[in-house]
């Protein structure tokens, strides 16, 4: 019985014109977008090697280790093109120090290309399907019940004897099914644009990636039709259940989203909390300078000069174009909560007049590398409590309340399973944190901080290739699974509900 | 006849259901819109005064010419439109300051300043979920025209469906008179509720004592009402249009939101996305290349001729100035190429998206309301016309004084006299409705266009159907 009544909805749905239109408009738009994406993901792939192959040249200049700054930049995530999320707006650059704990503030913008491109916002994949298939879905759903009440129909079908619940069954199995294909259709279309691309290869866990979010969009479908389904049922008129439909639909989309979170402030305490935070900041450090002094004051050489005189040769030293420099300061931005204290030399050939000096300064250095060390792992934990509570907490607050729509928990689920949501990124962040104490470890063991080669090139400069080299893996897909589980979770119980609802409304209602 | 249709409609629309939804929904958008400006504005133009009088003290703390004329006048501001609530325009995209530089030449002698066009980096610290901004471009052109499509997919399709349009045309009514009966019934019926909530959006926001409009203003909220009227117009055409070629209400409502969504939503950007792959302007590292070339370059070229000079003074000063002078050319040069090349990739990307109505709404809510990118070109100009006069104003000054070598660039060459602080001129960024008008006449016209056509083609399409 059910399959009869399947056949039925399916061959009165497949004939429809809205049916064409909306395959027809919604494989255009994937693919034309998609095309689209892929060349924008292929110029920040090749943002990404010029910006790799630039820092290697100039870490190549470099004559010390003081002086190299360890730039990591950030891949662009092949998944930003299902979903963007943060991947493009983000930094994508950072700098290792060992005077700071590097976090995702601290990122700067690498772009070779126009930055004002960044007016047209971009559309990815998954906002072409947040927008087309659940305009699809409601406008399947609106008049299955509605339309055969008005027509008679439904009280036709009932006089066989046919449970009720049947009849729901069959009618949202048969739109599912049918709604299924444009999904599948542009998706499959999309994923082979994917692999003809040389930029970009798949492999298992990203197609699992592709699978999730293949799942979520069904999920996500779904609730819409049960939505509209809803609707119809309720209404029993098709005109005025196509109207409520249509404003649910611009509502959830296009309303919602953006009126609550412009009406969201952020938080006005935040200034007063980065204040506070950054003065924590500066007390730390200025500890630290205080330190430092006193070693400078009790050590054996006169004065208080961190560069303890040594100087290179050859012409201008220390100016601008020169042959090689002293430096040392507080870095300091209090819109970044950054604060800390730097000192590098990049020096030649020592002059000979300097040389005695040398062991003072290894001698300092080595003070100075490990106090370096642990005043940044101090301010770290300062930073780490005043970024979460100033800027993740509101942001996290956002993204709960975004949840109250369908919308919201489709945008979450997927941008879960690309990794381009807020902890995907952080994972990135967290790798740079880890490859820092890397660094970090390997200074130690070998005693770089206490070595000549920390300020001077003055007998053999860096082999800056025997540094422990930076990797970052993505995510594995179950981590990705777990992100984007309570947000399918979620839209699933919604699923639930809305069923059971329509059930009883349908049960109860007089034909 | 057209009247009596138009009042039938009307009264059709007033006490249905959409009317009631499409009143709250405008009207909830206008209140969030003005809460929001409200809220920001005095924030906005608070950072706009401050840094205007750091800027202006730091400036007018020198009187030594020469120091005047090295470190320029600090950074200039980008004065806020109060209509911001009109048109956000990309505010997080495009900066609002114009930065200076000062270059070192040699390791003594230090060129003077030049402008400095940095890309603003606010957004890339910032984790908050995307949104679209609600302003008013965003209330005309997705939600407004929403409505209009909700409004008339099914005024002549209904009619059909009900057999009603019959009954109407067995009347002695010209067919057209039909047509534009239900055109104005349509048009007005969405209009006072808009109308409305655009009152009631002014009224919250001209009550406030932070945000004063001024006639200017008013006379600009004029026009961007009319051209969302005019926009209005446009999508009940379309709705017309596609209600008298459909046999049934629920084909004309899909076909319809099936077009809104491909040219509302998705248009504008693709079509941007795809034309901004059309030039290839030059790359930063391009840039910073080049200016590294141009720096050696002059270096080189300046400690050459130096060993040339045989270390007369006066000589030597004639030669750091003219290098001075050169170098702040040549690197000024390269950063208007740079700048420029970028402003035509976006201009040529925007000029594509007028394929569809809501960018050249856009456009037109933007110039009107003093913000975005023609308003960012303006700012640009203003700063460039500014760096002239100051340049200027110290080679005025150094004439001025007899007792001056008049070797602009060189510290002893130059006027040692005093300048007193009020003489230097001061930045002030300025809107001019005139030069606005320019620019979005091509705008303008094709919305009209637009409109004509489409009603045009409703017309025939409803002349020509059979019922």
């Amino acid at each position: 019985m059910l399959k009869t009544l399947i056949r039925r909805e399916l061959l009165e749905i497949l004939m429809t014109f809205r049916f064409a239109a909306a395959v027809l408009i919604m494989l255009l738009l994937v693919v034309v977008n998609t095309y689209v994406l892929i060349n924008d993901y292929d110029r920040r792939l090749e943002d990404y090697h010029t910006n790799v192959k630039d820092q290697q040249q100039d870490l190549r200049e470099i004559k010390t280790y003081s002086a190299g700054h360890y730039r990591i930049a950030r891949p662009p995530n092949p998944f930003s093109i299902f979903n963007v999320g943060l991947d493009k707006r983000l930094g994508n650059e950072i700098q290792i120090t060992h005077a700071q704990v590097p976090t995702l503030w601290d990122a700067s913008t690498y772009r070779t290309s126009n930055s004002l491109l960044n007016l047209f916002s971009s559309i990815d994949i998954v906002f072409i399907f947040e927008v087309v298939l659940s305009l699809m879905a409601l406008i399947f759903a609106y008049d299955t019940l509605a339309g055969e009440h008005e027509q008679g129909t439904l009280r036709l079908v009932l006089t066989h004897p046919v449970g009720r619940g049947y009849i729901l069954l069959a009618k949202y199995f048969s739109a599912m099914i049918s709604l299924l294909v444009p999904l599948l259709m542009s998706l499959i279309l999309a994923v082979i644009l994917l692999t003809t691309s040389a930029a970009i290869s798949l492999n298992v866990d990203d197609f699992l990636r592709i699978g999730g979010i293949v799942i979520s969009s069904i999920v996500y479908l779904s609730v819409f039709y049960l939505i509209g389904m809803l609707i119809s049922a309720v209404t029993r008129r098709t005109g005025t259940a196509l109207m409520l439909a249509m404003v649910v639909w611009a509502f959830w989309l296009f309303v919602y989203p953006n009126v609550i979170l412009a009406v969201i402030a952020p938080p006005q305490t935040s200034q007063a909390q980065m204040i506070s935070a950054y003065d924590q900041l500066k007390q730390i450090w200025e500890e630290f300078d205080r330190e430092r002094k006193h070693f400078l004051a009790t050590d054996p050489v006169p004065g208080e000069d961190p560069h303890f005189g040594l100087v290179g040769e050859g012409p201008n030293f220390g100016l601008r174009g020169g042959s090689g420099y002293n430096a040392a300061y507080f870095y300091q931005s209090p819109s970044i909560l950054k604060y800390y204290y730097q000192s590098h030399s990049n020096i030649g050939r020592l002059k000979e007049e300097s040389k005695p000096n040398v062991p003072y300064a290894q001698n300092y250095n080595r003070f100075l590398g490990q106090q370096t060390v642990e005043t940044a792992e101090r301010a770290w934990l300062v930073r780490k409590q005043a970024f979460d509570s100033i800027f993740v907490k509101p942001a996290i607050l956002e993204r709960i309340l975004l949840r109250f729509s369908p919308v919201g928990m489709y945008d979450a689920a997927t941008q879960a399973w690309a990794g381009t949501d807020l902890y995907g990124l952080r994972d990135f962040f967290e790798a740079t944190r880890n490859y820092r104490r890397t660094l970090i470890d390997y200074f130690y063991d070998s005693d770089i901080f206490g070595s000549k080669q920390w300020f001077t090139g003055d007998g053999g400069v860096v082999d800056w290739d025997s540094l422990p080299q930076f990797t970052f893996q993505k995510s594995e897909i179950h981590i990705n699974a777990k992100r984007a589980l309570p947000d399918l979770l979620l839209l699933l119980t919604m699923n639930l509900l809305l069923f059971v609802v329509i059930f009883i409304v349908f049960i109860r209602s007089e034909v | 006849m057209i009247w009596h249709i138009t009042k039938r409609e009307i009264y059709d629309n007033l006490n249905s259901l959409r009317f009631a939804l499409a009143t709250v929904l405008l009207l909830g958008l206008m209140l969030t819109n003005a809460f929001v400006h409200l809220r920001e504005h005095p924030e906005r133009m608070q950072k706009y005064h401050d840094g205007v009088t750091e800027s202006l003290n730091q400036l007018q703390s020198q009187t030594d010419l020469y120091r005047i004329a090295q470190y320029g006048p600090g950074l200039l501001h980008k004065k806020p439109s109060p209509l911001h609530f009109c048109a956000e325009g990309g505010d997080t995209v495009i900066p609002n300051t114009v930065y200076m530089r000062i270059s070192v030449i040699t390791h003594d002698l230090v060129g003077f300043w030049q402008l400095d066009y940095r890309p603003t980096r606010l957004n890339s610290k910032n984790i908050r979920p995307d949104s679209i901004k609600v302003d008013w471009g965003f209330v005309i052109g997705y939600i407004l025209s929403l409505i209009a499509i909700l409004f008339t997919f099914d005024s002549i399709s209904g009619e059909r469906e009900r057999g009603t349009l019959r009954l109407t045309l067995a009347y002695a009514v010209a067919r057209h008179t039909v047509l534009i009966g239900k055109f104005l019934g349509a048009l007005l019926c969405i209009s006072i509720p808009f109308a409305l909530a655009t009152l009631i959006n002014l009224f919250v926001i001209s009550t406030s004592s932070d945000v004063q409009l001024g006639t200017d203003a008013w006379s600009r909220l004029g026009i961007i009402f009319f051209i969302a009227i005019l926009y209005l117009c446009l999508f009940i055409a379309l709705g017309l249009l596609i209600s008298s070629f459909v046999q049934r209400n629920a084909a004309s409502l899909v076909t319809l939101l099936l077009i809104w969504v491909t040219f509302v939503v998705f248009m504008p950007s693709t079509l941007a996305s795809i034309a901004s792959g059309f030039s290839n302007p030059m790359t930063y590292d391009e840039f910073l290349e080049r200016q590294t070339h141009i720096q050696s370059e002059f270096r080189d070229e300046y400690l050459s001729r130096l060993e040339g000079t045989g270390g007369f003074p006066n000589k030597r000063m004639q030669l750091a100035g003219e290098y001075v002078i050169k170098e702040v050319a040549a690197r000024e040069r390269l950063s208007h190429e740079y700048l420029d090349q970028q402003h035509i990739q976006i201009q040529q990307a925007r000029s594509v998206t007028r394929l569809s109505p809501v960018a050249i709404v856009q456009h037109l809510l933007e110039a009107f309301a003093g913000t975005g990118f023609k308003r960012h070109q303006q700012f640009v100009e203003n700063v460039q016309d500014y760096a002239r006069e100051y340049r200027e104003f110290v080679i005025d000054m150094d004439r001025s004084d007899p007792g001056s070598l008049h070797i602009i660039g060189a510290r002893e060459g130059m006027s040692k006299k005093p300048i007193s602080p009020e003489t230097i001129p001061t930045f002030e960024d300025s809107l001019s409705l005139s030069r606005d008008f320019k620019t979005v006449v091509v705008d303008m016209f094709l919305l009209t266009l637009f409109f004509v056509v489409l009603l045009y083609g409703a017309c025939l399409a409803f002349l020509h159907v059979e019922i």
